[in-house]
């Protein structure tokens, strides 16, 4: 036995570092207890209608245009960036889609603009990349002047709302899907597990996707590995926009248009669910499943005071407070688990 | 080791600049096959910038870098592996929040397909694959699965040296692996060095313990402010000369008489 690890070889040590372990591994995915005891509370307090079907098929429709967001921002905060403009680019790639569909081609298939739709996310957000990794812009300055460049951009595009889009493009975001023995569901809240379950796949199994942890970790490290860490920013970034232009297919499809605001009050949101699911706002940590908890505590609040017949208006504020709670919360968490790494 | 045949690596005329710093100034270094060469020399001598100028994260201004007697240009860290250098960094380099195994095997983990088609991580042999390296080579039993986060000192140096053996190199670079380390594992760390050199590696170590430095080197490469100052044998060699070579950026000789004023009959070269 070397020395080395002779260290803490004794067999109570041994069961401390498990109890240790199994606390971070509690702290880690704290997001699915507090959704389990916010989604109670409200069932208490709206006794039989807030679990209904039709309060849950809600309440999963409306999380899905934002859990693709919520996506694009959780890989930038993942690979230690920030992304400033992934609203603007879901409501800009979807008001430039639809256009594409209606007036610019029109009788083009859904399929194109659907093609449309990402390439114009995809770009935005290769453009975002560049700046960062290649000319070293720092990802705060650079994806707010994309946040602005393209909010401005969705009114040049049209101030209308755009509708009488093909049913093959609101298809995805729009239709319900028919199950045997079960009522129907929306196919978008597939849609969204989907990508949950994709973007975990890709960012824990595969080259790349360690790649960006490593690289929001700690980027030094990184590279000193032998990782190209300007090629990892700059992919992160282009499949951030991709999500987000998904994010505005799906909310497209809910809305059976694109609307100009459609993207606007997504940005808040998505980062609050990305940072109550715990990803770290200093990168290299967190699951994209947890944020998926984060997405679903937001809209069990929304459609919790929605049913309580709280003023709407009063949701943002709310969503700031969450955002407040967790950030203080994850604050006490973060200096707790270093205590607990010191002691194993 | 043997003087036959080109150095195993040779640089020439080698220069870096940072800003209006000379981190390197013209810099020529052999390093012959199968020795282990130590660098020394106080902090800012130029020691790691050397390290990361021969693995490619710095591009030098100026000079060349030979392997095997080709001119070279090493692109990074990647490229360095391919030509056969592993390296143990200063910092480690290790990233917290991933595990043991996926930091040996940062940047190059080892891929299967799924379904024939999709290429993921073969996390099953990443992780036999760090366990044997660890244990057959480190004498060291770890799980590969745990969070480098949640290790000591001692253990993330040795997951660092670990990863360096992965890509099973001929040429090994250790900018100072035992800083982190009790008396007994950097006896562990001698002997891995010991053995390394017996199966037929090159080995360049920076180190501050110059003990340590003059029991596991053969020659010793003396650094003063981005230059060579002197590279001499360890053999023939004390501590207080190489601390006044260090000093002084003056070369043995050049010490000694320093030392001795205007004595010119001088016993020792």
């Amino acid at each position: 036995m070397s020395t080395i690890s002779s260290l803490r070889s004794s067999v109570d040590d041994l069961r401390e570092a498990d109890r240790t372990r199994m606390m971070l591994f509690a702290l880690d995915n704290l997001i699915w207890p507090i959704l389990l005891v916010t989604f109670v509370l409200f069932s208490l307090l709206l006794p039989e209608i807030f679990t209904q079907y039709r309060n849950i098929r809600f309440l999963l429709y409306t999380s899905a245009g934002l859990g693709a967001i919520t996506l694009a921002e959780g890989i930038c905060l993942i690979s230690g960036n920030f992304d400033l403009s992934v609203g603007s680019v879901a409501g800009f790639s979807a008001m430039a889609a639809a256009l594409f569909l209606t007036e610019w081609f029109p009788g083009m298939p859904g399929v194109a603009g659907i093609a449309v739709l990402l390439l114009v996310g995809g770009s935005i957000g290769l453009l975002n990349g560049v700046s960062i990794a290649k000319f070293g812009v720092n990802p705060f300055l650079q994806t707010l002047s994309t946040l602005i460049i393209f909010e401005g951009g969705i009114l040049v595009l049209s101030t209308q709302s755009v509708y009488g889009l093909p049913a093959s493009y609101l298809w995805i975001g729009g239709e319900d899907i028919d199950l045997p023995l079960f009522r129907p569901i929306p196919l978008a809240i597939f849609a969204m597990f989907a990508l949950f379950l994709g973007m975990w796949f890709i960012l824990t199994k595969t080259r790349f996707g360690r790649a960006v942890y490593a690289v929001g970790g700690d980027e030094d490290s990184a590279a000193e590995a032998g990782i190209d860490t300007n090629r990892v920013v700059i992919l992160t970034f282009v499949i951030s926009g991709v999500l987000s232009a998904i994010g505005g297919l799906l909310l497209t499809g809910f809305n059976g248009g694109a609307t100009p605001t459609l993207g606007t009050s997504q940005l808040f949101p998505a980062f609050t669910a990305a940072v109550i699911g715990g990803i770290s706002l200093f990168g290299g940590r967190g699951n994209v499943l947890n944020s998926l908890g984060g997405v679903l505590l937001l809209g069990t609040i929304g459609a919790g005071l929605v049913m309580l017949n709280i003023d709407p208006q009063i949701i943002q504020t709310v969503n700031g407070i969450v955002l407040f709670a967790a950030i203080l919360l994850y604050t006490f968490v973060q200096r707790y688990r270093e205590r607990l790494l010191s002691d194993l | 080791m043997t003087d036959d045949g080109p150095a195993r690596i040779e640089v020439r005329n080698l220069q870096k600049r940072f800003g209006t710093v000379e981190a390197l100034s013209d810099v020529n270094l052999e390093l012959r096959d199968n020795e282990i060469l130590g660098l020394v020399g106080d902090n800012g001598a130029g020691k790691s910038t050397l390290i990361r100028t021969l693995v490619g994260l710095h591009q030098p201004d100026e000079g060349e870098i030979l392997i095997d007697g080709k001119p070279v240009t090493i692109d990074g860290p990647k490229h360095a592996r391919k030509l056969g250098i592993g390296t143990v960094y200063q910092d480690l380099a290790l990233v917290d929040q991933l595990s043991v195994a996926e930091n040996m095997f940062l940047g190059r983990n080892p891929v299967k397909k799924l379904g024939g088609i999709l290429p993921v991580i073969d996390t099953e042999r990443m992780q036999e694959e760090a366990e044997r390296i660890l244990s057959e080579r480190l004498d060291i039993h770890l799980d590969p699965e745990t969070p480098v986060e949640y290790l000591s000192g001692g253990e993330r140096q040795a997951i660092a040296i670990g990863r360096a053996l992965v890509s099973d190199p001929d040429i090994v670079f250790l900018d100072e692996p035992t800083s982190a380390l009790s008396k007994a594992a950097v006896d562990h760390v001698e002997r891995l060095v010991e053995e390394l050199q017996n199966t037929g590696h090159t080995i360049v170590i920076i180190d501050h313990n110059l003990e340590e430095v003059l029991s596991m080197t053969d020659r010793i490469a003396v650094l003063f402010q981005g230059r060579v100052v002197d590279v001499v044998d360890s053999d023939e060699v004390t501590r207080d000369a190489i601390v006044a070579m260090m000093v002084s950026g003056q070369p043995m000789g050049a010490t000694e008489s320093v030392g001795e004023s205007d004595s010119a009959s001088s016993p020792t070269a």
